[in-house]
């Protein structure tokens, strides 16, 4: 079973990868460098985009070039745009989650984790494996740094009653079948607990709904302690299903916060 | 809107706080005159000074805000309009007797007549708080906080003392949602990143871990807190005569 | 005139970690349980999530989830020539109310006595003379380590406790607690991760000869199904355990581990937001009909029953006694009966460690039992020959939270407010640990439990009455633990200041205001002599065998430990003893 679903998800990407790489040539929706490195500047953003060093321009450009193909080692095989968009978000296949303005640790461990073989996948195992250490920290600060954007195509359809079960499952879970309400590591809506809680509002329906099923079956099981496993084996079909429709319908509003001149509301100053 | 005149007598605090530095204080005490109908849930103009100005000299503005600025005031008047003000929690049948430190609370009062009628016998010759200068005041809340030289009849002044003291740090520390903590001032202080917790891959190592603080009703995106607080404050709380 | 309800087999007084597990123990023997609890149901999945739990003035400073003093409290005084006045709020110790009781906002600190400590009277008499217990009434528990051991394995099986062994079956394990007894087997769970200041406590320690090991812990560290079926998770490290309930069905709590595989059982049935006024008697005083309580609509029931489990909070179990006539209250002249008699406390002091910025203790992760431990100063550890006191307790670099309204270190000479103090709270936040001395209480004649002459709770009955100081011994076992934890603390690296504070201080009198633990013990202790025992060494009480008792009111005295793991081996003691033989043959099982 867990031989037969990672070969799956390998046809997938190549099926896939000659496809998105005519949509890789129109570089327009590529965020500008200059924007990025402005965003650094709000301290959500820079905690976020903070693995081991703190980003500086120069490693978000190094990120970009790692994201566009280019590494140490002579390059990963495969650019990270040419699945996961030069914006970052992905597309709706299930196997390429959207990654922009992700947790940056998050990320960086994910890479790690297909490196080692921690979280099993034939695809980016082989990519990741081709990167530096240091590569894996640039490019996951870059897609962590970029703002989020709109999408519109991130659910499938879905019964309205399924979906408000989803809803409940998100925000208060179920005693009936001890399963914990997401939003207890999740971030409010859903929009991740940086550095090591990826977001989930916006995300694909499809990819949220597959990484359940693959934590339920235990073929991943690279969380602190595996807790989403434990979560996971507790949920039917119809529950991954109908909280995944619910957090991809969910306006993930984390732009990477708002500037502020003062840092406080001084009534006093005013 | 009351939210408006909320802030505009803690303005006329800070500039009490200026005026106090030179002599002639009497002159903020007349700019106040006109402030003591505000609508606060609970507080009237007065209270609010008195307590604003003791609140500053416990936690005063440096780098992060006073206790005032960062809405204790504010959290305060909630808090004493609520369950908690109105003597939830706390058991109030007599007899009452002076008791010893060792068995706690023994006033007749709830959290909020303790209060309101501490500050009225504290102010009771019309000396007010706000109207001294900062050495004053430091010197003031000193004596209060060893329950000195205060002949309160039933309000035990270092009662009175503990139960500000308490509130204001919670007013500065507690969630935003309860209307103080403004812009996370306490949390950023600190260094505390929230209501939102999980860090098993970060517990056992040695580093700084300087999260964007996020509250339980964090509006996503930005860095504050969403305003529930004034939806607390209904339109007609009625006044508890001190 | 109340409303007579059908008869059932056991009715369980409280629904928190003794009255569930006895719901669960014998509902599963065949016996009818009505459960009755004062306050609401809740659930960790629907009433504890993040992040609405995680709300400091709610949960930690309003006490949410505790007893509400208008409705229940007791009066306090520290000796019998003054006049008791009520706890009018909540301050040195936090009773629960509602589904879980208690269980759902401790800490998760999960301890075994020593052997020693449940022959307390005996051994140290033995190894010292009697002559070091005088004016003391420590005595025996009645049951030795062996005979307690399987339900003590039990309870960390229904916990998935988590810790390192120090005794497996008499060998001695590295890195566990060398003193410990016996464990017939290891840990569910291995430990949790130690923090910065916890790896500190952990070298230093060692370099001074002592023996760390991790606190023995009900925060879960990996999934586990526990010994029922229950599904526990993985710890978070969220920093809210204390005072809160637990969203991530990671800290062991009677609703996860007990109430969900219970709840749908044939035999149980659980009545919330009804208070129980008293136990009811037979014409002849030997035995009790039932119990008569308030239910939700305010209507007085009673609930006959074939056996009656008291499982309530250890102070309102000894309550419950007092106002329903069970048993002889203690009176401290004659030093006869024993209702009330054998209160004790837990002696809280402490160490507090201030680094420099280069430890980053973070202290907002942690959890309620995440420690270092050493046990070197615990029980009878150590040789007390020429020390003046009996007893010890655990030394414990823990970081349990980092709450902000609560959590202000601050260095030695700091004003208490002001600009100074502002500086210093921002400075050492992140910078600093307490390490706690958690010491045991002895029972003495002046230290006990009755009812209030003058003040009544909202039903009308007189208030429990606490007479409490803390004992000479105690404070001279607080002040040496408490050197020794200091010097500890002064041995660390990258400290920069060190101080202390000690609860029991000579010239302190205890006080009911800043809290120090839920720990209150005793008041219905049990034994193996009916003059010094409100129950026989199986629990069951001496004057009226269909009445047991469970929870820490049977501790004779209070040990260094945390009370929760203690009284459930207790319990299953007890509902072993009830299951395999008093039920098929109800008589007293002990010879008065």
């Amino acid at each position: 079973m867990k031989l037969a679903r990672t070969a799956i998800l390998a046809v997938a990407s190549v099926s896939f990868g000659s496809a998105v790489v005519l949509h890789a040539q129109d570089n327009s929706g590529e965020p500008e460098m200059s924007e990025l490195e402005r965003r650094l500047d709000v301290d959500s953003v820079l905690f976020n985009a903070t693995i081991n060093e703190e980003p500086d321009d120069d490693l978000l450009e190094q990120g970009r070039l790692v994201a566009m193909g280019s590494s140490e080692n002579g390059g990963s095989g495969m650019a990270c745009i040419t699945c996961h968009g030069v914006d970052g978000q992905g597309d709706g296949s299930a196997a390429f989650p959207r990654l922009d303005g992700q947790a940056g640790w998050y990320l960086y461990k994910q890479l790690e984790d297909y490196a080692s073989g921690a979280r099993p996948n034939r695809v980016m195992s082989g990519i990741a494996e081709r990167l530096t250490e240091g590569e894996r920290e640039a490019v996951a600060a870059y897609y962590a740094a970029m703002p989020t954007g709109d999408l519109d195509n991130a659910h499938g359809s879905i019964d309205g009653n399924q979906l408000q079960w989803g809803g409940q499952l998100a925000s208060v879970g179920s005693a009936e079948k001890g399963i914990p309400a997401c939003v207890n590591c999740h971030g409010a809506q859903g929009t991740g607990l940086p550095p090591s809680v990826p977001y989930l509002a916006g995300q694909y329906a499809g990819y949220m709904e597959l990484q359940l099923e693959l934590w339920s079956e235990g073929t991943r099981d690279n969380d602190a302690m595996d807790v989403m496993s434990t979560i996971a084996e507790k949920m039917s079909e119809e529950d991954m299903r109908a909280v995944a429709e619910y957090y991809a319908r969910v306006t993930n509003p984390e732009t990477g916060g708002e500037q502020s001149d003062t840092d406080y509301d001084m009534p006093a100053a005013e | 809107m009351p939210q408006f005149s909320r802030r505009a007598v803690l303005m006329q605090l800070g500039a009490s706080g200026l005026a106090a530095l030179t002599p002639g204080a009497a002159l903020a005490q007349n700019r106040y005159a006109e402030l003591d109908t505000q609508p606060w849930s609970y507080l009237d103009g007065n209270e609010a000074r008195f307590l604003a100005s003791m609140a500053d000299v416990l936690i005063p503005e440096d780098d992060f805000p006073s206790a005032s600025q960062a809405g204790v005031v504010d959290f305060i008047d909630l808090q004493l309009a609520g369950p908690y003000g109105q003597g939830a929690g706390l058991y109030l049948e007599g007899p009452f007797g002076d008791g010893t430190p060792e068995q706690g609370w023994q006033a007749d009062h709830t959290p909020a007549s303790l209060i309101r009628t501490g500050i009225a016998r504290l102010e009771r010759d019309d000396t007010r708080l706000v109207d001294l200068d900062a050495d004053e005041r430091e010197e003031f809340v000193t004596r209060l906080s060893e329950g000195k030289d205060f002949d309160l009849g039933d309000v035990p002044a270092k009662t009175l003392f503990d139960e500000i003291w308490a509130l204001v740090k919670e007013g500065y520390f507690a969630d935003p949602i309860y209307g103080g903590n403004k812009g996370y001032a306490g949390w950023e202080m600190v260094g505390f990143p929230g209501a939102h917790a999980y860090y098993p891959d970060h517990v056992d190592k040695n580093a700084p871990f300087p999260a964007p603080p996020r509250g339980i009703a964090h509006v996503p995106g930005t860095r504050h807190s969403a305003d529930t607080a004034s939806a607390l404050r209904g339109a007609d709380t009625p006044k508890e005569e001190g | 005139m109340a409303t007579q309800l059908p008869k059932t087999d056991v009715v369980i007084v409280g629904a928190g970690w003794t009255g569930l597990a006895a719901a669960k123990e014998l509902a599963d023997a065949g016996q009818r349980c009505v459960v009755i609890e004062r306050g609401d149901w809740r659930h960790d999945a629907s009433n504890f999530g993040a992040p609405e739990e995680h709300d400091e003035l709610k949960y930690a400073r309003r006490k949410e989830h505790m007893i509400d003093t208008p409705t229940k409290t007791l009066s306090f005084r520290n000796n019998a020539d003054q006049t008791a006045l009520p706890m009018r709020r909540l301050g040195s110790f936090l009773p629960g109310k509602g589904l879980g009781g208690a269980g759902i906002h401790w800490n998760g600190q999960l301890w075994r006595p020593l052997p020693s400590d449940l022959e307390m009277r005996s051994h140290y008499a033995d190894r010292y003379g009697e002559d070091i217990l005088k004016g003391m009434n420590v005595q025996d528990w009645g049951m030795t380590y062996d005979e307690l051991e399987p339900h003590f394995d039990f309870f960390d099986r229904v916990c998935g406790t988590s810790g390192v062994a120090g005794n497996l079956n008499g060998e001695t394990q590295d890195g566990g607690n060398p003193f410990e007894g016996p464990r017939s087997s290891d840990y569910p769970n291995p430990p949790m991760k130690a923090s910065p200041p916890l790896q500190m406590f952990r070298d230093t320690a060692e370099q001074m000869g002592y023996n760390p090991f991790h606190m023995p812990s009900a925060n879960v560290t990996r999934a586990y199904e526990n010994a029922y079926g229950a599904q526990l998770h993985p710890c978070t490290y969220c920093g809210f355990c204390e005072r809160f309930g637990c969203g991530y069905f990671a800290k062991a709590d009677p609703i996860v581990c007990i109430y969900d595989v219970v709840k749908d059982h044939e035999n149980f049935e659980l009545r919330m937001n009804s208070q129980v006024l008293r136990v009811e008697k037979s014409e002849d005083g030997k035995t009790a009909t039932g119990v008569t309580y308030v239910d939700e609509n305010g209507r007085e029931v009673f609930q006959p029953a074939d056996t009656v489990c008291l499982n309530a909070y250890a102070l309102w179990n000894v309550h419950l006694m007092l106002v329903s006539g069970l048993g002889t209250p203690y009176d401290p002249e004659t030093g006869e009966g024993t209702v009330g008699r054998n209160y004790a406390y837990q002696t809280i002091a402490a160490a507090s460690v201030f680094f420099d910025e280069n430890v980053w203790s973070n202290p907002f992760m942690g959890a309620g039992a995440l420690g270092m431990t050493i046990d070197d100063f615990n029980g009878d550890n150590f040789d007390h020959s020429d020390l003046g006191f009996v007893g010890g307790g655990y030394i414990s670099a823990n970081q349990t939270n980092g709450r902000p309204i609560n959590y202000h270190p601050t260095p030695p000479d700091t004003p208490k407010w002001g600009a100074e103090w502002k500086q210093a709270v921002r400075e050492n936040y992140l910078h600093h640990v307490g390490i706690v001395c958690h010491g045991s209480s002895v029972a003495v004649p002046q230290n006990y439990l009755d009812l209030d002459p003058t003040y009544k709770d909202a039903y009308g009955q007189p208030l429990l009455r606490m007479t409490f100081d803390f004992p000479e011994n105690d404070r001279k076992m607080s002040a040496y633990v408490l050197s020794k934890a200091e010097e500890i603390a002064r041995n660390m690296d990258n400290v920069r200041a060190v101080s202390t504070v000690n609860r029991a201080a000579e010239g302190e009198k205890y006080s009911i205001v800043p809290y120090q633990t839920t720990h209150n013990t005793g008041g219905a202790v049990i034994g193996s002599d009916p003059k010094t025992s409100v129950v026989n060494r199986y629990g069951q009480m001496w004057d009226h065998h269909n009445v047991f008792v469970f929870g820490a009111c049977l501790f004779p005295q209070n040990l260094g430990y945390n009370p929760t793991g203690p009284l459930m081996g207790l319990a299953y003691w007890t509902l072993d003893h009830m299951k395999n033989d008093y039920l098929q043959n109800p008589r007293p099982l002990m010879d008065a």
